[in-house]
């Protein structure tokens, strides 16, 4: 069974479990006491992933780290339907994957210095944030021109989504406000929709219906 | 804690794609934190953005049917503000006293518009047919409206409010609709509608040109 080295409270390892559940896998989660017991840093951790991050997945006894790389890891070895990581558009999800990433050093960094304390440069994570946003926010807004919901012109979402979605739903706990970004909004709210969608703590709404079924 | 006032007039608070029926949002208008919701009806509402009962911000609520439900302990709200509903109390008729404070809040023209529960015009009228097009966020605010169309390269040609007019756009020759809403500290944020008749390339030119509009009305400390 996979094992998930996870964290109730990072967005990357909320990718995983969402694409472990979306794939229909079974997993075993390992929890991890990343705030404030720094156990990522630990030397049990650094053995299954040397860059001391979360989230990390064991299979078979060979170790994945670095969220993105597990969602491609994921979606190439189990997604039958080919749909989470098209093979006719991988460079496109790479770019929304490395977008991703970028996320995790601005959104992730100003929440992690306004929730958990860490010592960063929070003027500059959100800055960078909100540059992040006002790029995502106008593909949107011309995806949305096109007739398209998500971020490739496919009729459902991808890992691309998946990677995304996370660190931009919780930017307010970073102190980025996200009402100025409309069309992030809607997909914001597209994506909670989303059968089996759970979110997480800090994520809005909850899990009840948005609207009467 | 005061009651928190607009200035007189009607602000235009957003696109009206921005909400859709049976969703909630928030919008800043100066320094007044507000939610925006439309029940299944699709009427527009704007309410001060905290629940009577904790405070909590009334944008996270549900909509189920005509009423709001606040997230935190399911209050909840009829499509005026009264209080129709507390989940600890089942059997409690809520007290009239118990309300939402509502601002004025109405559609016209692809934009959502919003005044003081006192305002006494009407909401501005609008001739045609309009369709949202694009909200973009700035950091600084524009002293005018005819500093905004400038900036943008338009032509004002009409006023409908300090803060919205219909201006002309040179080079895709059609005139839309402009607007900005002062958020103070937040900045501000420009929306634009098109007529119903533009084409498909007009929308994308006048959306390109509202994103051209950070570069003009940037934050004086931005590098």
């Amino acid at each position: 069974m996979i094992q998930l080295h996870d964290y109730p409270l990072s967005g990357n390892c909320f990718k995983v479990r969402f694409l472990l559940e979306q794939l229909d896998l079974e997993y075993q989660s390992i929890l991890v006491d990343f705030y404030p017991g720094y156990e990522h840093k630990s030397p049990r951790f650094l053995d299954i992933n040397p860059l001391g991050q979360l989230p990390a997945i064991v299979e078979g006894g060979e170790a994945v780290r670095d969220a993105q790389a597990i969602l491609v890891y994921l979606a190439t070895a189990y997604d039958k339907s080919g749909k989470w990581f098209p093979r006719d558009r991988q460079g496109e999800v790479y770019q929304w994957l490395a977008f991703a990433d970028q996320l995790t050093g601005s959104i992730s960094a100003a929440r992690l210095h306004d929730a958990m304390f860490y010592r960063l440069d929070v003027g500059k994570a959100r800055s960078d944030g909100i540059r992040l946003l006002r790029i995502i926010d106008e593909h949107l807004w011309f995806a949305e021109k096109d007739g398209h919901e998500w971020l490739l012109p496919l009729p459902h979402p991808t890992i691309g989504d998946v990677a995304c979605f996370p660190y931009i739903a919780l930017a307010e706990e970073g102190g980025i406000d996200l009402a100025p970004f409309s069309s992030v909004s809607r997909w914001m709210e597209r994506f909670m929709r989303l059968k089996g969608f759970k979110p997480m703590p800090g994520m809005m709404p909850l899990p009840m219906p948005k609207e009467t079924p | 804690m005061k009651p928190s006032e607009l200035e007189a007039g009607w602000f235009p608070a957003g696109l009206q794609n921005y909400v859709l029926p049976k969703t909630a949002g928030r919008v800043v208008i100066a320094d007044n934190d507000i939610a925006l919701w439309r029940g299944e009806d699709g009427q527009i509402r704007a309410w001060e953005n905290r629940c009577p009962h904790r405070g909590m911000r009334l944008s996270y609520g549900i909509v189920r049917g005509n009423t709001l439900t606040c997230l935190y302990h399911g209050w909840s709200y009829d499509g005026a503000g009264a209080c129709a509903g507390i989940p600890a109390h089942p059997e409690l008729t809520p007290p009239k006293t118990i309300r939402a404070k509502a601002y004025r809040a109405a559609d016209a023209g692809g934009f959502i518009w919003v005044a003081n529960p006192g305002e006494t015009t009407a909401p501005p009228s609008i001739d045609g047919d309009w369709v949202p097009n694009r909200s973009v966020h700035i950091d600084a605010t524009p002293v005018s409206l005819n500093e905004l169309a400038e900036g943008m390269g338009a032509g004002l040609v009409s006023k409908i409010t300090d803060h919205a007019g219909i201006v002309r756009v040179h080079g895709v020759e059609e005139e839309i609709l402009l607007a900005f809403l002062d958020m103070k500290k937040h900045g501000a944020m420009i929306h634009t509608s098109v007529p119903a008749s533009a084409s498909e390339d007009v929308a994308i030119a006048v959306s390109k040109l509202t994103s051209r509009l950070r570069q003009v009305f940037k934050a004086s400390s931005a590098a």
